[in-house]
């Protein structure tokens, strides 16, 4: 699979923080790329050198195969930042289509592309409305059009569901998994845990500016699998010397265990059956992201304290 | 280039349209005509025909020269009272007199008098008193020749008899100081008021996309710099427009005035009076001149107020209390260009009209006094060189604080602050 977009020791220091401190990663193409790090880790220093807002000071970025080149391929990309922003007084129709040009689409391509984008969302009543009329999640619901509607091969959505209620999240969710079927790239910060499980593919967690973890959903579940295993039954057998796992907790009629190390899960079958337990479930516990991201985030201090940087 | 294009036809049209737009482009004509007009309806209508009676103690004044008099001058009414004077002082109003005026006994060859007093139910304004006091001033230089024994044609004589100055350029004898006097002025004070106004609009267009958090929307799609300079063009042509209109406004009044031959007499007087006033002026270098440093003077101030819009967040205070000394140097042009039409070959007339961030205005008041007498040609190209490499400065530095403060939230920077994001480099 080739990559759409690939960052080489990316570096960006401001007057008293390292905001990006030699970041490398690589996104592949039609790939749903999650982008996670508590508040002020450097999400949006990143994600503005890869919109072209920011240069970096050291590091590179590929972009589609090619040096990153911000002028021309801005058309490439939508951005839909964290703070959202569309200016107030300006009629809906005129302003999208105003962003739209400014992404390069001709007049009449953005005229075509915007209708076609309005009547999927319901939208069409909306043109000559002004932006001060919408609610928050329906001005949300037009932010997404206008960061969508060039066809970026790279969409930058920085928590892109906040504001949103079920339904019209679900619709934008929907969407997303459309947009990556139809092999756009979307690379998604946020810090909402049960939101990366559901739609990412891979993520990287940044943490001080740095790369703490890199990898598939999948693959970093495994990484940090902690051997637990839950039981259905009634009672476990009384553990002895040779008991292949220690119970760590109980409910009703499930237990929690460890399986110790050396063993494996069919030692503790074996062991469970020898002793006429009669099981009903057994499952592996794997950790949710959520508990991943707070075991690497915690015990650093959860806000960045501001130090002198010299330029290197 | 089309980005910058887009941007420039986004700022314009949302502003044209805007009601504000087209009430204060309306206004001004309708102000205009109703200042010219309604002055001189206004002055009509208040003046009211007095019935005053003169009460004479001097004994120089007679009923024949009074009566010849209101013969001229049927705006009022004098009648002379001899009999009866205290009757008629006691109660004026039943004899039919709107008030009355008591002559002292006073001596002909003395120079000076004492203010006499029209003694009245009501104030009445100068419209009123002066065609009185004058009417009062001619029957007393009638009785003034008549003691001298002056006779008409010899009272003429001193009358009309009279040397008159004026000054005249050697080299240029179109040149009128009170015209160009006027013109400097009015180009000068234009040229204030676009500077603050739409300096003004410039900076709060700039915050409303900060605290919009449009800002960043934007410049994910074109540079920060083609942003903050489409914004500049675009609001200088809103200003460029509404003096198009008014200039067009003003041509229309003039040819109408011109060939509405007996229309209203205040417009006919006015007509002719711009004919005869700019008849002596270069009308055309004036106008290029115009246009030139209302462009380049509002580059060279709208980016630094651009940039301020930047820095600063939401708060009007803040932005206020930023824009301070931008706000003093256009105010400080303008104390200049007092002291320039003065006297407008002074040193201070001539660099402050070469110095970019005064030239704008005090050159303006300077140009009508005539090119290349009054201002020679090496100190106007001069002037609009140093100008032109002023604008370029200010754009740069702006765009270099406005890249940075576009996304900066938080605390107020200080001008210190600012200068450190100019002269960083990336």
């Amino acid at each position: 699979m080739s990559t759409i977009l690939e960052l080489q020791n990316l570096k960006k220091y401001f007057a008293t923080q390292k905001a990006v401190d030699d970041i490398s990663l690589s996104v592949n193409k039609g790939s749903i790329f999650g982008l996670l790090g508590p508040n002020g880790a450097g999400k949006t220093t990143l994600i503005r050198m890869i919109t072209g807002i920011f240069y970096p000071d050291s590091g590179q970025i590929f972009f589609d195969g090619k040096k990153f080149d911000p002028i021309n391929d801005v058309g490439y990309i939508g951005y839909m930042p964290e703070e959202r922003g569309l200016y107030k007084k300006m009629k809906i129709g005129e302003q999208t289509m105003y962003l739209a040009q400014l992404k390069g689409l001709s007049r009449t391509e953005a005229l075509e592309k915007i209708k076609r984008w309005f009547i999927k969302f319901e939208m069409e009543t909306w043109w000559n409305k002004k932006v001060e009329d919408l609610s928050k999640g329906m001005s949300q619901k037009l932010q997404f059009v206008t960061t969508v509607v060039h066809e970026p091969k790279l969409i930058i959505l920085d928590e892109p569901f906040s504001g949103l209620d079920p339904v019209n999240s679900n619709l934008i969710k929907d969407e997303i998994f459309r947009l990556a079927s139809n092999g756009s790239t979307i690379l998604f910060s946020t810090h909402r845990m049960e939101q990366v499980e559901e739609i990412c593919d891979h993520i990287v967690l940044v943490n001080k500016g740095k790369k703490i973890l890199d990898g598939s959903v999948k693959q970093v579940k495994q990484d940090f699998k902690e051997n637990l295993f839950s039981i259905g039954t009634t009672e476990l057998p009384a553990l002895n010397g040779s008991s292949p796992y220690e119970t760590v907790g109980a409910k009703d009629h499930s237990f929690v265990v460890r399986i110790k190390d050396g063993k494996n899960p069919n030692d503790v079958l074996q062991f469970l059956l020898q002793n006429g337990t009669s099981v009903h479930s057994f499952n592996e516990i794997l950790p949710s992201l959520n508990d991943i991201f707070i075991k690497l985030v915690e015990g650093t201090p959860t806000a960045r304290q501001f130090q002198t940087i010299k330029a290197d | 280039m089309r980005k910058i294009w887009l941007i420039i036809k986004r700022e314009y049209l949302t502003r044209v349209r805007k009601k504000t737009f087209i009430i204060s482009t309306l206004l001004f004509p309708i102000l205009y005509i109703a200042l010219i007009f309604g002055m001189g309806y206004i002055a009509e209508k208040t003046r009211e025909n007095l019935n005053v009676a003169v009460i004479d103690k001097s004994g120089y004044f007679s009923e024949s020269l009074l009566a010849k008099q209101n013969g001229i001058d049927k705006s009022s009414h004098l009648t002379l009272v001899k009999e009866n004077a205290d009757s008629v002082k006691k109660d004026y109003k039943k004899s039919g007199y709107d008030g009355y005026i008591e002559i002292p006994a006073i001596d002909w060859e003395i120079a000076k008098t004492d203010t006499l007093l029209l003694w009245s139910f009501k104030s009445y304004g100068s419209g009123s008193t002066t065609p009185i006091e004058a009417k009062l001033n001619r029957i007393w230089t009638v009785i003034k020749n008549e003691k001298l024994g002056i006779d008409s044609s010899k009272s003429e004589i001193l009358t009309y008899s009279q040397l008159n100055l004026r000054s005249i350029n050697i080299k240029d004898r179109s040149a009128n100081a009170k015209t160009a006097e006027g013109i400097g002025y009015a180009a000068g004070l234009l040229i204030y008021v676009i500077l603050l106004i739409y300096g003004s609009q410039v900076m709060m267009g700039v915050m409303e996309e900060k605290t919009n958090r449009i800002a960043e929307v934007i410049v994910s799609s074109v540079k920060p710099f083609q942003m903050m300079l489409g914004k500049i063009l675009g609001i200088g042509l809103v200003a460029l427009t509404q003096f198009f209109i008014w200039i067009a406004f003003v041509l229309i009044v003039y040819n109408i005035g011109k060939f509405s031959a007996g229309g209203g007499g205040a417009a006919n007087v006015m007509v002719g009076n711009m004919q005869k006033m700019f008849s002596n002026v270069d009308i055309p270098l004036i106008l290029f001149c115009f246009g030139f440093y209302f462009l380049a003077g509002f580059f060279f101030y709208a980016s630094l107020y651009g940039a301020i819009g930047s820095a600063v967040n939401e708060d009007m205070r803040e932005a206020q209390s930023l824009s301070f000394p931008i706000t003093m140097l256009v105010i400080l042009s303008i104390a200049l260009m007092t002291s320039t039409i003065a006297n407008p070959t002074s040193p201070i007339a001539v660099w402050g009209s070469i110095i970019p961030f005064s030239s704008p205005i005090v050159m303006m008041a300077r140009i009508p006094f005539g090119v290349p007498n009054t201002v020679p040609w090496w100190q106007l190209f001069l002037s609009m060189g140093m100008l032109i490499i002023g604008f370029i400065f200010t754009v740069w530095f702006a765009g270099k604080i406005y890249r940075t403060g576009i996304l900066m939230y938080g605390k107020k920077p200080s001008w210190k602050e600012m200068l450190r994001w100019a002269f960083r480099k990336n």
